[in-house]
């Protein structure tokens, strides 16, 4: 049996092929814009194409994200920390929370006994567009996306940003250029705010197991992030690979499980 | 009906490939120009403006009072090397030097990172003086809508200003983070305006309180457009440039009438800044307020470094 899911988040669409428990073919795009649902229609057929599968074979759709109402294929829409909970526990199934950090949004979902959910706790509305900030930065500073990500697990000499905003955190970043300021170090403070701001979310809200949270979402491309992210709450995440398809592969899941 | 449908379609995806193919749908184009009629080494004052914004960098070379040469280019990440890089653009093949320059006055929030300024001068003042020269001296409410900030100046009719107001800590990046909706929302920065106008109704804007919130929400609109069919491309970006629009009112409301008592109406308005090129949000606030924007022959976003170059 065939099933997928797609992800259709803020700024990029994410699609996880299912075959009889397996992943067989990912395919992803920046899906934006005014031709949203063609975009996503493309991306679709890519990932179509990579399974070797015929629309007809698939046996069931499940779409998720901010823009799961265009995915024009789907059979059934579910919302993000669902799809979350559902990836975390078929990757690894003794896990007992999972972390989703994308663009706009982070949530942590707590799992309870195998399919409950048994709280789910979403990022203040201050701390909206994290995954965002990240990528404005690195446009401000000229740098690619792998180069901040390469700037390893710790800060040698920390300048504090203010983390009340991503808004205030980019006014910030700005006067330390303006001092002249290196941009690896500003490119580090800014790397900071993003820890500092997960961290609250960790510290305040819920209490994740040390060894079985899950890390989910975009954020995870940026390994600067969660080695920082590890080595300050002491959580050692479970990190699957490609797991920016985490939401993508959870909604497959659930097709999957709804054509039993 | 359909093929009408799929041929929109078609060009909707040859525009975005293009775009796609230079990189970048935030790009806005730099500028410069050098005079070359101007003999400018036998004259008797050179003096030059640099205001090296957040988000862009301008010069002015003035020669005996006349406008020489200017420049306009994108920040980026290293400040002092676009404080040195904007006025070599200016002096173009001129042959002139920077030396040759009698005095040089920089603003901006990057002003201490031009190191051959002779001395700062607040960006209120300059941008007023400079608005003055660009828009002519009837000119008393001038809005410089910027990459960070937006600043609503009122000037009385001799050169000194009346007031002034910075736009609040939450409208920081407004204008910027337009490059960045851009992205989001595919669609060509240049182009953004004129869609944005090309709507049957105008929307209402979305979330003011923030940008961090006001693209979320913005994007979330197509969402909407396709359940109820309401919402097309031009609305989002029409909700969107209002919400920016909105933000820009909200500082110009705030500003002190031109004299205590005095009814008279003002209909004119000077827009500067970067963000002044964009109808999309010019022709909206002169909308809401009631006002028409003057023109003018030169780029809007000089009005900084024009300004200081005529207090050199």
């Amino acid at each position: 049996m065939i099933t997928a899911g797609v992800d259709a988040g803020l700024m990029n669409t994410k699609i996880a092929v299912l075959k009889d428990g397996k992943v067989i073919a990912r395919a992803a795009g920046a899906t934006g814009g005014g031709g949203r649902r063609e975009a996503i229609e493309k991306i679709w057929a890519e990932a179509l194409k990579a399974a070797g599968a015929d629309p007809s074979d698939v046996s069931g759709v499940a779409a998720t994200g901010i823009g799961r109402e265009d995915v024009s294929f789907a059979g059934k829409t579910i919302v993000e920390s669902l799809a979350a909970a559902r990836a975390a526990r078929f990757l690894y199934p003794g896990a007992t929370s999972v972390v989703d950090a994308g663009a706009d949004q982070t949530r942590v979902v707590t799992l309870g006994e195998g399919k409950d959910i048994t709280e789910v706790v979403l990022n203040q509305k201050c701390m909206a567009g994290l995954g965002l900030l990240l990528e404005v930065a690195a446009d401000r500073l000229e740098m690619t996306l792998e180069e901040m990500s390469a700037l390893g697990p710790e800060t040698r000499d920390p300048i504090p940003l203010n983390d009340g905003c991503p808004v205030f955190a980019e006014q910030g970043a700005l006067e330390l250029l303006n001092k002249g300021v290196p941009k690896k170090e500003v490119a580090d403070a800014v790397t900071d705010v993003a820890v500092v701001r997960l961290l609250s979310i960790l510290n305040d809200k819920v209490r994740p197991g040390k060894d079985s949270t899950v890390l989910i979402g975009g954020l995870t491309k940026n390994a600067a992030v969660t080695e920082r992210l590890k080595r300050c709450s002491g959580i050692d995440f479970l990190i699957p690979e490609a797991a920016e398809y985490g939401g993508a592969l959870g909604a497959a899941v659930f097709a999957a499980e709804q054509n039993h | 009906m359909a093929a009408l449908w799929e041929r929109l379609c078609l060009r909707r995806n040859k525009i975005i490939e293009e775009a796609a193919m230079t990189g970048e749908f935030k790009k806005w184009p730099e500028s410069s120009w050098t005079s070359d009629a101007i003999q400018w080494k036998k004259t008797d004052k050179i003096a030059a403006g640099v205001d090296i914004g957040t988000t862009s960098s301008q010069a002015a070379v003035f020669v005996d009072g006349q406008l020489f040469g200017y420049a306009s280019i994108r920040t980026g990440s290293d400040f002092r090397g676009a404080a040195d890089a904007v006025i070599q653009k200016a002096l173009g093949s001129s042959g002139m030097a920077v030396k040759d320059i009698g005095a040089v006055v920089a603003t901006g929030f990057g002003d201490k990172n031009v190191t051959y300024a002779t001395q700062s001068r607040s960006e209120i003042l300059c941008i007023a003086k400079g608005a003055r020269y660009l828009f002519g001296p009837s000119v008393t409410t001038v809005v410089d809508m910027g990459g960070q900030t937006t600043k609503a100046i009122r000037l009385y009719e001799w050169d000194r200003v009346r007031d002034f107001k910075i736009s609040d800590k939450c409208a920081t990046g407004m204008g910027r983070h337009i490059e960045v909706a851009a992205e989001i929302l595919r669609t060509p920065l240049t182009e953004m305006g004129e869609k944005s106008l090309d709507v049957a109704f105008d929307p209402e804007p979305v979330s003011t309180t923030c940008y961090n919130f006001a693209y979320p929400e913005a994007a979330g609109l197509f969402r909407q457009g396709y359940k109820e069919d309401t919402y097309k491309e031009n609305d989002v970006l029409a909700a969107y440039l209002f919400t920016v629009a909105w933000r820009i009112l909200g500082t110009v409301g705030k500003l002190a009438p031109l004299d205590v008592g005095d009814m008279t109406v003002e209909k004119e308005l000077g827009l500067t800044g970067g963000l002044a090129k964009n109808k999309g949000i010019t022709r909206r606030v002169e909308r809401e307020l009631n006002m028409t924007a003057l023109t003018s022959a030169y780029d809007p976003q000089l009005a900084g470094a024009i300004g200081a170059a005529l207090f050199a």
